[in-house]
């Protein structure tokens, strides 16, 4: 059985569906990710769970114990927050004893707990400070610390690292990671960036106006998108409706389905003149835009008005593809994806 | 069980509100009803009539003191914001501490008002005052006034005009960017008209709902007249203290109904103060978009 | 915006000078010249005093009438400011957190002094508290009552800044995750993060209160005589005291500002950097 269940939970706020019958279930140790756009309901989800925001119908189980109608007091989640709100009154110490002060643990009991814990994020020798003389970083070190201190039966972590600049913020989601793996913790995490869903979590859920989208590991997620939304918010996939594709250069499109979708690394790019291959799909286009990032090439491809994007790794071998070149491309049968259009 | 628990959420924080409402119920609301029920009384405190206010809005000792309590207010007011804004701009130029302490120093000026600044200004302009005194020796008597005269009456009331106004208009002139008047200057604009067309259509809001504050602090202001000399001058709220609370024979009715309109006044001018707050709100968040 | 003045050209800098000194010489002059009075042995047709003693403040302090009108002003202006925070803090607390529809309403009932000179305000007290069954004009309690409303936009402006600007709403969350009741999570982190800016509120109610003479001379006059009151009475009378009051008056009011300035200077340890656009508040 599940550690955590979710089951038909909806919510309205204003007479606007914020959660729509939505039901998952998480295993104990898994870290899992609620992905998506801002007002999709991830955090409405992550709200309720911890009991800050009631629902108006469903069930969510925990360790097997109801916990739908629990105060946020005795439903013992752990939660740290965008803003870290961190008690600006208290030391780091005391920030991170606060919920076992709660518990009613003596001094000589917290003291151990929260030294375990100082080691855990490496801020050993900064527990006098107050949160104001800590960087951004530290600060949610302190506030990880603070909710994992009172061993939670779930953690859950809301958009924790979009205040942080773009290089704590990679190191930090590593070492979430890392503890989350050492203490064998349920995490639950939201957030709307796609690339840092994909490096940490063991499965993505990703969300669309209250309802569940999709659900897999990263690697199906962002291989096999289950549908247009889904493609288009994962990356830079190409995406077509079969009308598009109608009256081009473009052969071998398999008669099933409207609407396709292709990695931009998945196709293979050549000058014109090589021969089909039977399971393949091939184009003929124009190079119009090529762009460096980093190890990659990205190769804006005009294919008679219809563009497509192309990755390949750097290297010598692609320095005669310009713009300007006239390139076939090839997509193996087995990246054309059939997915399902969004309204 | 999700019911029952909010509800006795809802009856937590009923009581905890309770308090304050009971307050405002016995020491704002039940009086002020009172007040403007027997605002249409007559005389004694029976029937219903607009008597009380066609008197006050008719009878020349009334009618006179409104005047005299505008036009002091206007005056008071004007003299007072232009000063106030003068004062203010040149704080905003000093460094962050030096700035800091003057505003202070001004703040706590407001403080001096009423029954001490009556005196203050009868040691510095009274008839043997020390100010008069070193007028009248350098032989410029001219610049001397009488305290107890209108004029007289408009310097102190211009006086504590000055203080409120600073503290009012200085968040609005904090707004006045330096990096304006530099793009100004490049591009041509002299002070003058750096003022002209852009400083003062900037500050208009600010500066309008502060003269309206002012307007509003003039016209209730009472104890710095009642202790300058009390029965001299002509105005609403010494009228309206001396009908309701008087020695020979009070008239509470006409009282409430001269504090009604007064009240009715003031609201005005602080509705006009709230929509220029809001305006300059919206023209600032507009600026920094 | 730091180095204003290096950028400013020198005539300009003088003429702000001068336009600050001018004003603030003026602002202060009324109180100088009472101080100086309150130290001249004789000052009737000079310029300046003929000489000078602190006799003044001797009889000041030794006026017994005197020293209860201080202690009236010191009682009522505590209780007022105790009576105050004991219900408007948590009012603005559960209105900004739980009841957010109120609101509006409380900003626009908050404003309604502004609007309510002494004068006006009296004239409604008055009809409502000499008579039975309330009859309370002429004691403490009626002051008081009024006095709470006097001073409620500044407590509830100070209060509701202050919870706005700790990010009341999340520290309340955090604390509740970690198994704090509201109470418990009211007491122990919302209170003490508002603390500085409930006492300059206090500080400057306190000031407002000690300096209030409509209120104090119409409800209660001289059978509840307060320092305002006192210096009321003692002008026509002796005017040395009365300047000495004047002084003593503002040396409070001086030393409360003090204190608002020192806290106001005091590096606020609210450390939570605004996160701009939150997402989802729902």
């Amino acid at each position: 059985m599940s550690f955590v269940r979710i089951q038909g939970v909806s919510k309205s706020y204003n007479h606007t569906r914020v959660l729509n019958n939505v039901s998952l279930s998480i295993e104990e140790g898994e870290f899992i990710t609620l992905l998506g756009p801002s007002g999709c309901g991830k955090s409405t989800l992550l709200r309720a769970i911890a009991g800050l925001n009631p629902i108006d119908e469903g069930k969510i189980e925990v360790g097997g114990k109801d916990i739908t109608h629990m105060p946020p007091k005795k439903r013992n989640v752990g939660m740290v927050f965008q803003s870290y709100a961190l008690f600006p009154n208290m030391t780091v110490f005391d920030n991170i004893a606060f919920g076992l002060k709660m518990e009613g643990l003596r001094k000589d009991g917290i003291r151990p707990l929260v030294e375990e814990m100082l080691n855990l994020i490496d801020l050993k020798g900064k527990e006098d400070r107050y949160p104001s003389q800590l960087s951004g970083g530290q600060q949610q070190r302190v506030a990880l610390a603070r909710s994992l201190v009172k061993k939670p039966t779930v953690l859950l972590l809301d958009e924790p690292l979009s205040a942080l600049d773009a290089k704590i913020r990679r190191t930090l989601r590593g070492e979430i990671r890392h503890i989350q793996r050492r203490l064998g913790m349920t995490t639950i995490f939201v957030t709307h960036d796609q690339e840092e869903a994909l490096t940490v979590s063991d499965r993505i859920f990703v969300m669309k106006q209250g309802e569940i989208e999709q659900a897999g590991t990263p690697n199906e997620i962002y291989t096999s998108p289950a549908s247009e939304y889904v493609a288009r918010f994962i990356g830079n996939y190409n995406v077509w409706s079969r009308s598009q594709l109608q009256g081009r250069p473009i052969r071998g499109i398999p008669d099933q389905g409207n609407m396709f979708a292709v990695r931009p690394e998945a196709i293979r790019m050549a000058v014109s003149g090589a021969e089909d291959e039977a399971n393949e799909i091939t184009a003929e286009g124009t190079v119009s835009i090529v762009s460096v990032l980093g190890n990659v090439l990205r190769f804006e491809v005009d294919v008679t008005g219809l563009p497509v994007t192309v990755d390949m790794l750097s290297g010598q071998s692609i320095d005669h593809l310009r713009a300007g070149t006239a390139v076939r491309l090839s997509i193996p049968r087995g990246e054309w994806k059939s997915i399902q259009p969004s309204s | 069980m999700a019911g029952r628990s909010s509800s006795r959420h809802q009856v937590t924080l009923l009581l905890l509100l309770l308090p304050f409402f009971l307050w405002l119920f016995a020491f704002l609301l039940l009086p002020g009803i009172l007040m403007l029920v027997s605002s249409f009384q007559n005389e004694g405190g029976q029937g219903f009539t607009l008597g009380q206010y066609v008197k006050g809005l008719t009878h020349p000792l009334y009618t006179g003191a409104i005047r005299n309590s505008v036009l002091l207010s206007l005056v008071s007011a004007f003299v007072g914001l232009v000063a106030a804004a003068f004062a203010a701009y040149s704080f905003t130029t000093f460094s962050p501490k030096t700035r800091d302490r003057m505003l202070s120093l001004s703040n706590m000026m407001t403080n001096f008002a009423g029954v001490p600044l009556a005196f203050g200004f009868i040691i510095l302009f009274g008839t043997n005052g020390m100010l008069t005194l070193l007028f009248k020796q350098l032989g410029l008597s001219f610049l001397a006034f009488d305290l107890y005269s209108w004029k007289g009456l408009a310097w102190v009331y211009i006086y504590f005009q000055i203080p409120v106004g600073i503290l009012l208009i200085y968040p609005s002139l904090f707004a006045i960017r330096q990096e304006w008047r530099e793009a100004a200057s490049l591009l041509g604009a002299g002070t003058v008209q750096f003022w002209l067309r852009i400083g003062v259509p900037v500050l208009l809001p600010g500066l309008v709902g502060t003269f309206s504050v002012l307007f509003a602090n003039a016209m209730g202001a009472y104890a710095t007249a009642y202790a300058l000399v009390t029965s001299n001058f002509n105005l609403l709220p010494i009228k309206i203290g001396g009908l309701v609370s008087g020695d020979v024979f009070p008239r509470v009715e006409l009282g409430s109904a001269l504090a009604v309109i007064l009240f009715v006044i003031l609201a005005i001018a602080l509705f006009i103060n709230e929509k220029m707050l809001r305006l300059a709100r919206r023209g600032l968040s507009h600026d920094s978009r | 915006m730091t180095p204003v003045n290096e950028r400013r050209p020198a005539g300009s800098r003088i003429w702000h000078a001068a336009v600050a000194a001018a004003v603030l010489v003026f602002l202060l002059l009324p109180l100088l010249v009472t101080f100086l009075f309150s130290i001249s042995t004789e000052w009737e047709d000079t310029i300046l005093p003929q000489g000078y003693t602190f006799d003044s403040y001797i009889r000041l302090f030794g006026d017994e009438r005197f020293l209860y009108a201080l202690g009236r002003s010191f009682l009522v202006a505590s209780m007022t400011v105790a009576f105050s925070l004991l219900i408007m803090v948590p009012t603005v607390f559960v209105v900004a957190l739980y009841v957010p529809r109120l609101e509006k309403w409380l900003q626009t009932v908050v404003l309604v002094p502004f609007a309510l000179p002494g004068v006006v305000a009296a004239v409604g007290l008055i009809k409502l508290y000499s008579a039975p069954p309330f009859a309370i004009s002429g004691t403490i309690w009626i002051l008081i009552g009024a006095y709470f409303i006097l001073v409620l936009p500044y407590v509830y402006q100070s209060t509701r800044n202050s919870l706005r600007a700790v990010n009341a709403a999340e520290l309340m969350e955090a604390a509740e995750v970690l198994g704090a009741s509201k109470t418990a999570a009211f007491i122990r982190v919302i209170l003490p993060n508002i603390m500085p800016g409930v006492i300059v509120a206090s500080l400057l109610s306190f000031s407002i209160v000690f300096g209030e003479f409509v209120l104090a001379n119409m409800l209660v006059g001289g059978s509840f005589e307060v320092v305002q009151v006192y210096l009321y009475h003692m002008m026509g009378v002796d005017g040395r005291l009365s300047s000495a009051t004047i002084v003593t008056f503002f040396a409070l009011v001086l030393v409360l500002y003090a204190f608002v300035l020192k806290i106001g200077n005091r590096k606020p340890r609210a450390g939570t950097p605004s996160v701009q656009g939150k997402e989802e508040t729902v």
